[in-house]
């Protein structure tokens, strides 16, 4: 009887590693083979290869579109999709609510109205134009979650609930309201962001991938630590109290690591929403909830992820090109019921 | 070992805790009485550092606001009234948490000195066969078990329990409390708990505060403070009279 | 009956066309949507809330008769004095009932069925137009005319339209005998920034390209649509077509697809043959400032560069007389 309730995921967790990593670099591969303009393999590999060697490159059409156009945007997309899995397993696990994610609880849409408001007044840092998009994404972001959170926790302070969510999709209401609010009081290139509501990678280049890259590389890097930390919130924020987690500063350090990510990729891609709320899960289904295998696992997984629903974006209707926010929200709308009701019949 | 000095805690306009003095010493087992809404639960909660309050609480003679949360852990262990879990961790994996605070900075025990000690609280508690078990699986005696062995696990000098078997039955009563006493008997350690149960207090207690809208009515050793003068006055009822009542249909 | 009343029942009855004159009920147009609108007499207060149609209300010289205008009207010049009912979702119904209109122009895409019942509910009358291709113009144009009883003007705006593309055709086929392969194009409609998006077959930019002789790369690809850079780069056009609007600062649009990674190598861009029009609303509007958007795209194809002046000089005698 007892055998029945034990875990067996200790054995599986290094062989699952192994198999997301393959996972991840095959579909990459893919990613970058496939694409609405049909490349042999040959000519995709010899213009990664030499590149990588810093060879010189067969000047052909191949090498602008796999280096130019399909490999930043491959990276781009991954990179996104390991950075939104991630903030949505922390969260999920800091609020210790399996339905919090970036886009069910506002923290995506803060960001946008932050990118928005840079557009439309066209605030910009010295030295980069595209800085002060980013810099105002990321203060909306930590903006939006610290009202949620505040407002959450004057409601029922275990969080544990889902008056967050419902706080959250009102706040979404509340910020598309003001979004649509700016646009009708703006000048005429404002009025073309509205794409920052779906999502999309086109015309993304190398500068983004290296934002990004180290962005995930300084966030991840803290979040894969807090590990131990993020299991004691997911149990309880009163037990990580308890055995000694310093609650307040870790909540700290993980809400603006967060919003620091998410503003980031919302200043690049716009919101693509359901990433960080249906990878982690999958995740969890795979390694269980601990922290420590659950994060780099959402990493992968949101990459796999996204790699395919932006494939699935570009090659299923081409030349047409789909928004990749219409595949995640397609796909993640439909998971996410599915997880509605097995954590209902959980709890 | 632990002192309060006239701990007030407010929420808002409401003094939920009012001015209460206490102190705990080795071996001793602290009881907390009092009716619903006396402050109980909320003086345990500003010790462990969940309320703010004012006035002082000493540990080992140093203000307990001056400890890292870590060093406080590692003092200080609590273990609250009703534990819900929403993902499923193993038993191990949550007993392990109880870790935390060595794990961290240069006190660290080491690997072998955390094993040793998630495996004695795991056969102290009898969990050593559910060790694998996902907490979504267990029931509520289970799960009361399980966070009863990470406090163990944390290995603190004192514990402090906000009504550790309310809602258990009393089978799983007995074991808590017993498993509990065991502990005690160690030296260098103390307990502070909340008990609704007025005859569990008294049979487990050594020493009580009978707390009545915040402040204290009474304190001391037990037997001197649970009078039935002190607790029909704070109960506002024949508390002595209802108790035998009960008894007497065992007898 | 009046002497044009009759013409118009001649014409009506000779072309089969789908107008028809009743002495004493005034007149009946089919709108594009084949619904029949019916005035006592012709309009003499119209609201348009579409660009395109307030343009050609103007070049028939109805231009006095127009007492709302939606809100990205902005052509001609003149008009920017009229009250603005906004257009869309937003539009102000009860704004353009307090105008007492007896017609009201809208385009099928920005507005609902919702709108038109409200109006219609109030006795305005409403006319949809739906305008995709350059027949599509005409259509509208003929029924702006028939709706203002301006049926000569509406006619020559349309001859003097089709005058205008035929002589382009005719001097680019002359060009088309001296060059052996066909030239393509790339229409980009929406900018990389924002995501691509292209015109496709039966569009009037698709039709345009045909015009200047060149060949579209999206004629596999229906009316407006989403494409992929990659598609763009791979089907490598001779031309690019742009209708981004420049506003002052940044890089022109032109400049920001010369900059694009990738594109470098492609025949427009090394070549430098990226067309952005003086003024992109005369390409990107089914109006009938086509013709000039078609002389400004041929002189840029064809007159290397002094494009510019020649179209500004046919623009002036663009409009017929009122």
């Amino acid at each position: 009887m007892k055998d029945a309730r034990n875990l067996k995921r200790e054995r599986l967790a290094p062989a699952t590693y192994v198999l997301l990593a393959a996972v991840l670099l095959v579909t990459m591969i893919l990613c970058v083979c496939a694409g609405s303009v049909r490349i042999s393999p040959g000519d995709t590999v010899t213009a990664v290869w030499n590149t990588l060697w810093g060879k010189p490159v067969p000047e052909n059409i191949a090498k602008n579109i796999i280096l130019n156009v399909r490999l930043p945007r491959v990276l781009c997309v991954a990179l996104s999709g390991a950075s939104l899995s991630l903030c949505g397993a922390a969260m999920q696990g800091l609020l210790r609510n399996p339905l919090a994610d970036g886009s069910t609880i506002g923290v995506s849409s803060g960001a946008s109205l932050g990118a928005l408001i840079a557009m439309a007044t066209g605030f910009t840092l010295p030295g980069s134009a595209y800085g002060g998009v980013m810099v105002l994404a990321m203060l909306f972001a930590f903006g939006s979650l610290v009202l949620i959170l505040s407002l959450a926790y004057a409601l029922d302070r275990s969080l544990a609930t889902n008056s967050i969510i419902l706080i959250g999709v009102i706040y979404t209401m509340f910020i598309s309201s003001i979004i649509s609010l700016i646009i009708t009081f703006s000048s005429e290139h404002v009025r073309s962001l509205n794409f920052w509501t779906l999502g999309s990678f086109s015309g993304v280049n190398y500068d983004q991938v290296k934002l990004l890259c180290l962005a995930l590389i300084i966030c991840g890097g803290i979040l894969l630590h807090l590990g131990d930390e993020l299991n004691a919130f997911a149990i309880g924020e009163d037990n990580a109290r308890h055995v000694g987690v310093n609650v307040k500063r870790v909540k700290l350090i993980v809400l603006i690591t967060i919003s620091v990510l998410i503003g980031v990729c919302v200043s690049i891609s716009g919101t693509v929403s359901f990433v960080g709320l249906v990878m982690p899960h999958i995740a969890r289904m795979l390694v269980g909830p601990n922290h420590k295998r659950l994060l780099p696992a959402s990493l992968f997984s949101g990459a796999i992820f996204l790699l395919l629903a932006d494939l699935t974006a570009r090659t299923l209707m081409s030349p047409v090109e789909l928004s990749i926010g219409v595949v995640t929200s397609l796909v993640g709308a439909v998971a996410f019921v599915i997880i509605f009701y097995r954590t209902g019949k959980a709890g | 070992m632990l002192r309060g000095d006239h701990i007030t805690v407010r929420y808002g306009e409401h003094t939920v805790v009012d001015d209460v003095s206490f102190q705990l010493e080795e071996g001793q087992w602290l009881m907390l009485a009092g009716p619903n809404g006396a402050g109980k639960s909320t003086l345990i909660e500003a010790i462990a550092g969940g309320a703010v309050y004012t006035g002082r609480i000493e540990l080992g003679g140093k203000d307990i606001r001056s400890l890292k949360s870590g060093q406080l852990a590692r003092k200080i262990g609590v273990l609250s009234q009703k534990n819900t879990v929403s993902y499923a961790y193993s038993v191990e994996e949550v007993v392990g948490l109880g870790r935390y605070a060595y794990r961290q900075g240069i006190l660290s025990g080491g690997q072998d000195e955390d094993k040793e000690q998630v495996e004695r609280a795991l056969r102290l508690t009898g969990l050593e066969d559910l060790r694998r078990a996902s907490m979504l699986t267990l029931s509520g005696g289970e799960l009361q078990r399980v966070f009863l062995a990470q406090v163990f696990a944390q290995d603190p000098e004192i514990l402090i329990l906000d009504e550790p078997a309310n809602h258990l039955d009393i089978n799983y009563q007995q074991q808590i409390f017993s498993l509990i006493g065991d502990w005690l008997k160690t030296p260098g350690r103390a307990v502070l708990s909340v008990v609704h149960d007025l005859s569990l207090a008294k049979r487990c207690g050594s020493h009580a505060i009978l707390l009545n809208n915040g402040k204290c009515e009474a304190s001391g050793r037990i037997e001197d403070v649970l009078t039935p003068a002190n607790l029909d006055r704070v109960y506002d009822m024949d508390v002595s009279a209802w108790m035998k009542g009960l008894l007497s249909q065992w007898l | 009956m009046s002497k044009k009343h009759l013409l118009i029942l001649l014409a009506a009855l000779t072309l089969g066309s789908s107008l028809t004159v009743l002495a004493d009920e005034g007149i009946t147009v089919t709108d594009m949507y084949g619904r029949e609108i019916t005035l006592a007499e012709p309009a003499t207060r119209v609201v348009a809330l579409q660009p395109s149609d307030c343009e050609i209300l103007c070049a028939i010289g109805c231009e006095d008769a127009l007492v709302g205008i939606g809100e990205y009207c902005d052509y001609p010049e003149s008009i920017l004095g009229t009250r603005v009912v906004q257009s869309g979702e937003e539009t102000n119904i009860e704004e353009i009932l307090a105008l007492e209109p007896q017609v009201v122009l809208m385009n099928d895409m920005a507005q609902s069925e919702e709108q038109v019942k409200q109006l219609e509910d109030n006795g305005i009358k409403v006319a949809v137009s739906h305008a995709s291709d350059i027949e599509g113009v005409y259509e509208a144009i003929r029924m702006v005319g028939q709706l203002m009883g301006r049926e000569e003007n509406a006619e020559a705006l349309i001859t003097d339209m089709q005058t205008t593309f035929e002589e382009i055709k005719e001097k680019t086929e002359a060009e088309e005998e001296e060059e052996e392969e066909e030239k393509t194009v790339y229409f980009e409609v929406s900018p990389l920034q924002w995501g691509l998006w292209a015109a496709g077959k039966g569009t009037f930019m698709d039709e345009l390209a045909g015009i200047c002789g060149l060949t579209n790369i999206f004629e596999d690809v229906d009316d407006w649509a989403a494409v992929s850079e990659e598609q763009v780069i791979a089907r490598d056009p001779d031309y690019i077509v742009t209708i981004t609007m420049y506003y002052g600062d940044g890089p022109t649009p032109v400049e920001e697809i010369m900059e694009r990674e990738g594109w470098q190598d492609m025949k427009a861009v090394k070549n430098g043959q990226i067309f952005n029009a003086s003024d992109s609303n005369a390409l990107s509007r089914p109006g009938p400032r086509l013709k000039d958007a078609a002389v400004e795209l041929y002189n840029f194809i064809y007159g290397e560069g002094s494009g510019e002046t020649a179209a500004e000089a046919e623009t002036e005698e663009a409009a017929p007389a009122a």
